[in-house]
């Protein structure tokens, strides 16, 4: 992408700041992007985290932050009088709050919306979005957990009579928060109607803040994903967590202990990624025997853990996010469910 | 900058056993602009000499039943030196820049822990009238044990006098991808440089260095960074296993589940939140983390790693009182 896309997203909370602040901190530029976010004390939060960084709030904050401000799309001079005008008299109606030190009043259209709200809202979100959605055609990305692409679009649908060839495609993304630091890891799905293209572009969104994204190719394997990556970071937190209380435990200081565990697992990471570059490099299995002697200390506590069932333990908890991330489909994408009311 | 100025600026390095450790601390200072000039390698088998020979042109490297003394002790001329090559006693890297031996300032034990006590013990007189600081990075051997090891040759009671200072490092495999953690400590008599030296050398492989007040938290050192990377191999293979069961295929478990791991730690260093503070952050109340999270609990997963890194720990002084040997 020569020119950075306008983005949009829609809700501000953890996992869409991750991936903003990600990509600001790759050089995206802080003008292509805005937030529509509810909750004024985190829309403060962000406004101080990001200056300048266009925050909305209010009833109309997501329509704007799609559709961009009404006369823009009618004029060819985006910083008309007329957008301001009317971006003010949404102000002064109190339809909308913006971040008081942002840049600009100017609101063009977002060419990528990216749904970053809870699972639970998104159905009233998007059909609420569905005729702007429809008129302005942009690449929607979700990163909800446990919605599926055929649900959002039967809720962009809802209450027309839109045929779906008339409706953006969505893409489903489920991206990790250490996007933030640019470490993420994300796996995406795009139903057949996405082009080329558009593909592209929300690869390369992604890409800008995980070196490792994947796509799958059937949908259910995002509830995989999020039992592996989407939620990974928290079981790897746990471990740690656990490593850094041993140590304490044990006599250690804390923050010796927590220095030396994160920067273990960090290492273990490091060495594990250079293996699967190199051709024919070696499994998880065998760098863990190559640092295992028998009978030494690795070997006491490796047996600990085996004989202690890890295994099986972290196969349940993946599976139980897997599980969780399918009956959130099955809960939130119903087609008998009648709409949530806003 | 001069040769002299070199050796002034940087320690005479010699490394008492060549494997895999020692060659990535010594890679990695080299790499950082430790002169190659400064440092000497001793290592008994002649394949991995060459090995070093060709990773690093010019490196002294020495072996045989004269080497370890070389590299320490230093040759009073190269007069010497050839003998000693006649004589069959050393043999040297015939591509190293020089046949210069001066006396080694930092002798690192890089040997396995089984074979320390006689190597320090054969060295034990070159090493008290040469005085250089000991930092060794063996598993399992207390610095009063080394010590020991160091007076042997001396009529008893006069052990301390004049044995140089013991440091001793707990390091880990990932320093061979400069991702290290280790834990040091040093003997009372080492002096604030001491300490210098060895950190600095340690951090050529180490982003996280810490020192420990008492010795015996070495072996909690061992029981966290010493092995814990294993416990996140084996933690990477459980979840490359649930991705695979759960239908996803292979690789591309492997790799998001590898990342993770990165992402995590790397999440967890910058942050100035504690762990447990990180994790809720990214739970929402019943979703599918909180999900899996009650599940690890549920299962005891805390304890479970608490009582692996306490076995660890625990048979580190299991070993340390086996390898250290009676006092007689």
């Amino acid at each position: 992408m020569a020119v950075k896309s306008r983005l949009a997203f829609i809700g501000g909370g953890n996992m869409a700041e991750a991936i903003l602040g990600g990509l600001l901190a790759s050089g995206y530029p802080l003008s292509q992007c805005v937030v529509s976010e509810p909750m004024q004390a985190r829309c403060e939060f962000l406004y101080k985290k990001y200056p300048g960084l266009q925050v909305l709030s209010g009833p109309e904050a997501n329509l704007l932050a799609v559709n961009g401000s009404k006369s823009s799309s009618a004029s060819s001079s985006p910083s008309s009088a007329g957008s301001t005008t009317s971006v003010q008299t949404m102000i002064s109606e109190g339809s909308i709050h913006v971040n008081p030190t942002a840049a600009s009043l100017d609101y063009p259209e977002a060419e990528v919306v990216i749904l970053a709200v809870k699972p639970q809202v998104l159905r009233s979100v998007v059909s609420h979005l569905g005729p702007v959605l429809r008129t302005k055609q942009p690449l929607v990305i979700s990163i909800a957990a446990g919605i599926e692409t055929h649900a959002i679009a039967r809720f962009m649908a809802e209450g027309s009579n839109f045929l779906p060839s008339e409706l953006p495609p969505v893409i489903r993304v489920m991206p990790n928060t250490p996007s933030l630091v640019l470490e993420g890891a994300a796996g995406m799905y795009a139903t057949t109607d996405a082009t080329e293209s558009q593909r592209n572009i929300a690869e390369s969104l992604l890409r800008s803040v995980s070196p490792e994204v994947a796509w799958v190719e059937r949908e259910s394997l995002i509830d995989t994903v999020t039992g592996i990556s989407g939620s990974g970071p928290a079981y790897f937190f746990l471990m740690m967590e656990a490593m850094e209380d041993a140590g304490v435990q044990l006599g250690m200081d804390r923050e010796t202990a927590r220095q030396l565990t994160i920067q273990t697992c960090l290492g273990a990471a490091k060495m594990a990624q250079d293996a699967t570059k190199v051709e024919g490099g070696d499994t998880l299995k065998t760098l863990r025997e190559k640092v295992t002697s028998p009978k030494g200390t690795t070997d006491a506590a490796i047996r600990t853990f085996e004989a202690g069932g890890l295994r099986d333990l972290v196969f349940k908890s993946v599976a139980a996010a897997d599980a969780r991330s399918k009956s959130l489909a099955a809960e939130l994408g119903g087609v008998s469910t009648p709409a949530t009311k806003l | 900058m001069t040769q002299i100025q070199q050796q002034q600026q940087h320690a005479r390095l010699a490394f008492i056993g060549g494997g895999n450790m020692a060659e990535a601390i010594l890679g990695g200072l080299l790499a950082c602009g430790y002169p190659l000039s400064q440092c000497v390698v001793s290592e008994p088998i002649q394949d991995r000499c060459q090995f070093l020979q060709s990773k690093y042109p010019g490196l002294q490297t020495l072996s045989g039943p004269y080497a370890n003394h070389l590299a320490v002790n230093g040759s009073t001329s190269s007069d010497d030196t050839s003998s000693l090559i006649t004589s069959g006693s050393v043999q040297v890297n015939p591509t190293a820049a020089s046949a210069d031996f001066s006396p080694a300032q930092v002798v690192i034990l890089a040997v396995k822990p089984q074979v320390l006590r006689s190597v320090v013990e054969d060295l034990a007189e070159t090493i008290r009238s040469r005085s250089p600081l000991v930092i060794s990075i063996a598993a399992g051997i207390e610095t009063s044990a080394i010590t020991r090891f160091m007076a042997s040759g001396l009529p008893e009671g006069c052990a301390s006098v004049n044995l140089p200072p013991v440091i001793r490092v707990m390091p880990n495999t990932p320093a061979l991808v400069l991702e290290g953690a280790a834990g040091m400590y040093a003997t009372a008599d080492a002096t604030l440089e001491h300490r210098q030296v060895a950190e600095s050398l340690m951090a050529a492989v180490s982003k996280q260095v810490s020192w420990v007040e008492s010795e015996s938290l070495i072996d909690t050192v061992t029981g966290i960074s010493g092995s814990g990377p294993a416990y996140f191999f084996l933690m990477m293979e459980a979840m490359e296993e649930a991705g695979v069961a759960l239908g996803m295929d292979r690789e591309t478990a492997k790799a998001l589940t590898i990342q993770t791991c990165l992402g995590a730690a790397k999440m967890a260093q910058l942050s100035t939140d504690d762990l447990k503070t990180l994790r809720i952050k990214v739970t929402s109340p019943q979703g599918t983390t909180d999900a899996a999270i009650k599940a690890f609990e549920a299962g005891g997963f805390r304890e479970l790693v608490q009582k692996g890194v306490a076995a660890a720990d625990a048979r580190s002084r299991t070993l340390a009182k086996e390898l250290g040997g009676a006092k007689l």
